[in-house]
């Protein structure tokens, strides 16, 4: 995950500053991890790479697998990331940017200043979808033999032959890291979004308010007004 | 002193500005007037270089930038001589009205943390807004918000404040609290050039007035000059339009 926001970033600079050759890498780049199914992937990556380096004469086969996986993940979330960034800053608007230079700022002050804090707090629903997404993508890591949660559960399963309630157990422990997620992210959202905070809040507080009232008052209730 | 010559834009084809040359001298307020598309807001915000011009030269006390091939550093040093007042204010959103107006003070000017403090409290204090300091922009109102935008530019010290139709998008009630600012710092003796709608406030604070259209300047003067007897035809047409009869007679 880690290894993925930073390969996102990075592919997604190349796109917001237009720059010439390396703009259709990173396009390629992401289409071609968001296009093809992470199955596919780690495959290529775990068989294909080490054949087509030992041509050139590296030795990958002491690598350990987890290597593998993590970089194909990173690189898989890297694609994802690198989207949500770019949509996020180009969302931050324009008027900032030139009241950062008009300021004196220079181009990386504003956009390390300016841009990116607010472009993260608007990101934060993308990663928290993107992260979630890969926790349940690593299940498919026990295809190259790697011990994760779901191989796991089938060899427990497989052990006592009580299949169902491996499994059962398997997507509670699974929703359970999710839900844990998803809290986290909700909360880092919350954290970064403040300044916009007042506003909704106060807004959620009317919506409560108009709720209540459209509820009858508890005194009000129908059989007492039928008798 | 600043000096604008021979200042020439376009956006492709369209020639935006036809050669603008125009002296501001030092504490002067320069109001620009003009219908819409007539170059105004163009011409100021080639001033701090937000717009490139395509040719011509601008001084600011005795530093030249020409616009034919300024380096990166030129245009730095522009801007670090001027401040700018935006029609949509433009604050920074994640940050309180305080750390907008320390903003420049710390990241450009380098300034100390506690000293910039001390400096941005006391202009927003100046502007009426001693108790919004860590107030978000999204919780002031426009009038507000425009108010911190302005300490902001004060902050930076500048040789010239920009004014890019400050009360445009304010609703009507909220103008005035604006234009008492300005016209509070204009006593101040700072230097500063005003593009307006704001016939009114363009008489009684500028001590220059310039009209412009079609992308050249028509016109200029001393407001009463202009404002009262105008001389050419297409002043006289604008000012018509715009004002009802008599207003500006004294």
């Amino acid at each position: 995950m880690i290894v993925g926001l930073g390969v996102g970033f990075l592919a997604a600079l190349p796109r917001l500053y237009r720059i010439p050759v390396l703009q259709s890498l990173s396009k390629l780049y992401a289409s071609f991890f968001r296009g093809t199914p992470i199955l596919i992937q780690l495959f290529l990556f775990y068989y294909g790479l080490p054949e087509v380096l030992k041509l050139q004469g590296i030795d990958l086969s002491r690598v350990p697998v987890l290597v593998f996986v993590i970089a194909t993940y990173g690189l898989n979330v890297g694609a994802y990331i690198s989207e949500g960034i770019r949509s996020a800053v180009t969302s931050v608007d324009r008027g900032q940017i030139e009241a950062a230079y008009a300021v004196g700022m220079n181009g990386l002050q504003a956009f390390r200043r300016i841009v990116l804090p607010q472009a993260l707090a608007i990101a934060i629903p993308i990663f928290a979808n993107v992260t979630i997404g890969t926790l349940k993508d690593t299940s498919l890591a026990f295809t190259l033999g790697v011990m994760e949660l779901t191989s796991k559960a089938r060899s427990l399963g497989l052990l006592a032959q009580h299949f169902m309630e491996a499994y059962i157990g398997l997507a509670i422990i699974y929703l359970m890291i999710s839900l844990l997620l998803e809290r986290a992210f909700q909360f880092i959202e919350r954290r970064m979004l403040r300044h916009e905070q007042p506003i909704s809040s106060s807004k959620q507080a009317r919506s409560f308010k108009l709720w209540q009232k459209r509820r009858p008052a508890p005194d009000a209730s129908l059989n007492k007004g039928g008798q | 002193m600043i000096k604008l010559q021979n200042i020439t834009k376009s956006f492709g084809r369209l020639q935006v500005l036809k050669g603008i040359d125009l002296v501001v001298e030092k504490g002067e307020v320069v109001a620009i007037l003009g219908p819409s598309g007539s170059g105004k807001t163009t011409l100021l915000r080639c001033i701090n270089y937000l717009e490139k011009p395509s040719d011509g030269e601008i001084t600011i006390d005795d530093f030249t930038v020409n616009c034919k091939r300024p380096s990166k550093k030129d245009i730095h040093t522009l801007r670090g001589k001027t401040a700018m007042v935006f029609q949509q204010y433009n604050l920074f959103r994640h940050k309180t009205a305080l750390e907008n107006v320390m903003e420049g003070l710390v990241v450009v000017q380098k300034v100390e943390k506690e000293e910039a403090r001390r400096r941005s409290i006391e202009l927003l204090e100046k502007v009426g807004l001693g108790n919004k300091l860590n107030a978000y922009p999204s919780q002031l109102s426009g009038g507000q918000q425009q108010r911190v935008g302005i300490a902001r530019a004060l902050a930076l010290n500048p040789e010239v404040i920009l004014f890019d139709e400050p009360t445009s998008a304010l609703d009507p009630e909220l103008v005035g609290e604006v234009l008492a600012v300005i016209r509070n710092i204009a006593k101040e003796g700072i230097t500063m050039i005003i593009v307006t709608h704001e016939m009114g406030f363009a008489h009684d604070v500028a001590n220059h007035v310039v009209f412009m259209d079609e992308g050249i300047i028509v016109e200029e003067g001393k407001p009463n000059d202009i404002f009262v007897s105008p001389k050419e035809e297409r002043t006289k047409q604008f000012l018509k339009r715009i004002t009802p009869e008599g207003v500006y007679s004294i």
